[in-house]
């Protein structure tokens, strides 16, 4: 019992009157961290042997994407709601630093690929924004709050085992479907009438990076002060 | 004498156990002690931050893989 009571008041020292349960003893996780890891790089190198190396490539990147958005407790969701919820910006700032970072990688394969005279990659995601883009955004915002996630939140939550998220992973899966099958209609009557901009044809592209950057910047700033201004009256 | 509530958070997604944990500290006294179960990795991060930006003495226990309690005792 003695052994117990000591767990009970934990390093932090804050008292507790009740033990409901009796802790059970973890299990070293270790050996199947290995085994996974040995997994994941066997699968790969049967795939760069069978099907091609792009695909171990985009095996092994997914795979170390999901490892450290689950370490990381990085979340999309919590970015942008958190603020709101509780003040706490951590994430928003998180996510902007991110954003700054691809900023500069992808400006770079762009440039590369259009100094070579050649085809800039990734254009076809260059798409019309309108007043849709604004509208979606924000049912796409409501969505992910209730689901408890976005979809790379929702994904590693699935194999977190937490059940709930699997539901939404199902109707993420039939949402997505539908929207796939009608997305030829929602593009002919809504997408196409916005205007295409492609941030270096108007800014050249030092200019579209610094702009870019700039613009993260002042929101890192903004989520700062925001998340001061919310601990200091946050007396309630 | 300071009591202590347990709230079960259970397979309660993200927002719900750090809604639920700030309407039960809410109508407690100072000195008492809420434990608040969780299965949710996200609420894990986001219950203890935002309780200790509150003031409030917070204790985070990995109770089985997966599961926590945040102990948290209200100060102020």
């Amino acid at each position: 019992m003695g052994d117990e009571q000591q767990a009970v008041q934990g390093e932090g020292g804050i008292k507790r009157s009740s033990r409901t349960r009796t802790r059970k003893k973890k299990k070293n996780q270790i050996p199947l961290g290995i085994m996974a890891l040995v997994f994941i790089v066997a699968v790969g190198i049967i795939l760069a042997w069978t099907v091609g190396g792009n695909v171990a490539l985009f095996w092994m990147l997914g795979s170390s994407f999901g490892f450290i958005l689950q370490r990381s407790r990085f979340c999309f969701t919590a970015s942008m709601r958190d603020p709101y919820l509780t003040g706490s910006t951590s994430l928003t700032k998180a996510v902007l630093l991110a954003f700054a970072v691809t900023t500069i990688g992808f400006a770079a394969i762009k440039y590369g690929a259009f100094i070579k005279g050649l085809p800039i990659p990734g254009q076809s995601y260059v798409v019309p924004i309108s007043l849709a883009t604004v509208v979606g955004s924000f049912m796409f915002g409501i969505g992910m709050v209730i689901a408890g996630g976005c979809a790379s939140g929702t994904l590693m939550r699935v194999g977190e085992g937490f059940g709930m998220q699997m539901l939404s992973l199902f109707f993420f899966i039939v949402g997505s479907l539908l929207g796939a099958a009608h997305f030829g209609w929602w593009k002919l009557n809504f997408i196409v009438r916005g205007p295409r901009i492609f941030l270096p044809d108007v800014f050249g592209w030092v200019g579209a990076v610094v702009l870019q950057l700039l613009t993260i910047a002042l929101l890192w700033i903004a989520a700062d002060k925001w998340a001061k201004r919310k601990s200091s009256s946050s007396s309630h | 004498m300071s009591k202590e509530v347990e709230l079960d958070c259970l397979g309660e997604a993200c927002p719900v156990p750090l809604i639920k944990a700030e309407k039960a500290l809410e109508g407690m006294d100072v000195g008492d002690v809420l434990i608040c179960q969780i299965d949710h990795s996200c609420a894990m991060k986001n219950v203890p931050e935002w309780a200790r930006e509150q003031g409030h003495n917070v204790e985070v226990e990995e109770v089985d893989d997966g599961e926590w309690e945040v102990i948290i005792e209200k100060v102020k």
